[in-house]
């Protein structure tokens, strides 16, 4: 369970995020929607503390994570994270983008790990790719690959900042299908997209941020029939 | 013409042939590339702790890498190398050319650290947060991820600041070690020549450098191996 008490975010004199609370339940779907520059993508990075958050507590398996003296490389061994640019590492194939970490973190041997690899990639449907490199392969076959690169450590959370916005239309369908499948299996996900039919169809909770704060957040059904708040309705104007 | 070529052909062999004079730049030779290599060694050993230095969130340790370059920078290297010689070293009996390695790494990682901080900076903060992101910590992600890619970018000027070093070698007379540039002006001073034996000193470390460039290329060719599309 991922509980957010307060959370607050400024760079410098920019408040990005004010006020922050949210319970995220194991095994629960969260699509965070948006305008752009409304703070959802920082409040995603505050989670794993790629943002260091200024105030307010993040608290994950009842563990505040941003306090001091805590292992966060351990914490985050737990929470997968995707990014919007793929974020492979270029000079390693996609195999061992995938089992760098779990072998470096001495949570599987070189042999598991790439076992582990395999079956990944059969999962995402690149098992034929295993040994290129990623400047090979496409943008939509990247992110896959960035998928499975989260999921070899196991994680029990997976974050997900807008993973296909940087790709070419065709190729999102393919990366929403894993994400779909994923979810299917019960993994406990967050979601910022500006994907509507996926939030719609996957998402168990939708969360609207806008300014720093959770302006509305319904379950997708009410969400998109029936927005309550004005900035929602006028957002979703827009997008929909 | 034929008057002419015999006349080359005497003094080459009275600059290089005779008394073995060939072996005094056979030796600046292997000289010049002991300094150099060792000199290289310490100088990316010296630069990637600089580099180190100055990218890391302590004053302190930003502090030595400023005031080293500028030290390094602002002084000349014949100045550097006397002073390492004549007063750091002066009471210690380490051979010469050890001692000029270490003025020349010395040197060298000034402008070293310089090209490694660039290298490290060229690569994409998204790399280092996938990294960190998958739990790896600072050291992991900098050593598995971040220098190799840095290295590739970097590659080239290292290669460059190598081909400097060996020229700037040329200057190790100062201090009575005979490199390829002191052979040639021993042959000058013993024969009354001027021509051959600073044209030949030149082709010596002409060739040298073409035989490191050629080498350096086939390097970075394999380096980029993964930029194959």
């Amino acid at each position: 369970m991922i509980e957010v008490k307060g959370l607050q975010k400024h760079f410098g004199d920019l408040h990005v995020l004010n006020g922050i609370d949210e319970v995220i339940h194991d095994g629960e779907v969260v699509v965070v929607i948006g305008p752009s520059g409304s703070g959802k993508s920082t409040f995603l990075r505050c989670l794993t503390l790629l943002e260091e958050p200024t105030g307010g507590q993040v608290i994950i398996d009842g563990q505040q994570i941003n306090a001091p003296g805590v292992d966060i490389n351990k914490v985050r061994q737990n929470i997968g994270m995707v990014f919007q640019h793929f974020n492979l590492f270029p000079h390693l194939t996609v195999r061992k983008n995938i089992t760098l970490a779990p072998v470096k973190l001495k949570k599987m041997t070189q042999t598991q790990a790439d076992a582990k690899a395999m079956e990944l990639l059969t999962k995402v449907g690149l098992a034929d790719k295993a040994d290129v490199y990623p400047a090979q392969i496409s943008g939509g076959q990247k992110q896959r690959v960035a998928i499975a690169r989260a999921l070899a450590m196991e994680p029990k959370y997976m974050l997900f900042d807008e993973p296909t916005s940087a790709l070419d239309p065709e190729m999102v369908g393919e990366v929403l299908d894993v994400m779909k499948r994923l979810a299917q299996s019960g993994m406990t996900m967050v979601v910022v997209t500006h994907e509507m039919g996926f939030a719609r169809e996957v998402g168990d909770r939708i969360l609207f941020i806008d300014e720093g704060v959770v302006m509305e957040q319904n379950k997708p059904e009410s969400f998109f029939a029936n927005p309550q708040n004005e900035r929602t309705k006028s957002f979703l104007s827009k997008v929909l | 013409m034929a008057q002419w070529w015999e006349g080359v052909t005497k003094t080459f062999y009275k600059c290089f042939i005779k008394d073995n004079r060939y072996m005094l730049l056979v030796n600046g030779i292997q000289n010049t590339i002991r300094i150099s290599l060792a000199a290289a060694c310490l100088g990316v050993i010296i630069g990637f702790l600089l580099a180190v230095c100055s990218l890391s969130k302590n004053k302190f340790l930003n502090g030595i890498h400023r005031v080293y370059t500028d030290i390094i920078r602002g002084t000349p290297s014949v100045t550097q190398l006397m002073i390492i010689y004549f007063v750091v070293f002066a009471t210690v009996n380490w051979p010469k050319w050890l001692i000029a390695s270490i003025a020349f790494g010395i040197n060298s990682g000034a402008y070293v650290s310089e090209i490694i901080r660039g290298g490290i900076l060229s690569v994409d903060i998204g790399q280092t947060e996938a990294g960190r992101s998958l739990g790896l910590n600072g050291r992991q992600t900098m050593f598995e991820i971040v220098v190799p890619q840095a290295l590739k970018n970097i590659f080239p000027s290292l290669g460059n600041e190598f081909i400097t070093l060996i020229k700037e070698t040329a200057i190790v007379g100062y201090i009575g070690l005979v490199d390829i540039q002191k052979a040639g002006d021993f042959i000058k001073s013993a024969t009354y020549e001027a021509f051959m034996p600073l044209i030949g000193t030149a082709i010596i470390y002409f060739v040298l450098i073409k035989l490191l460039t050629f080498g350096l290329n086939k390097a970075e060719n394999s380096l980029r191996k993964s930029d194959i599309r």
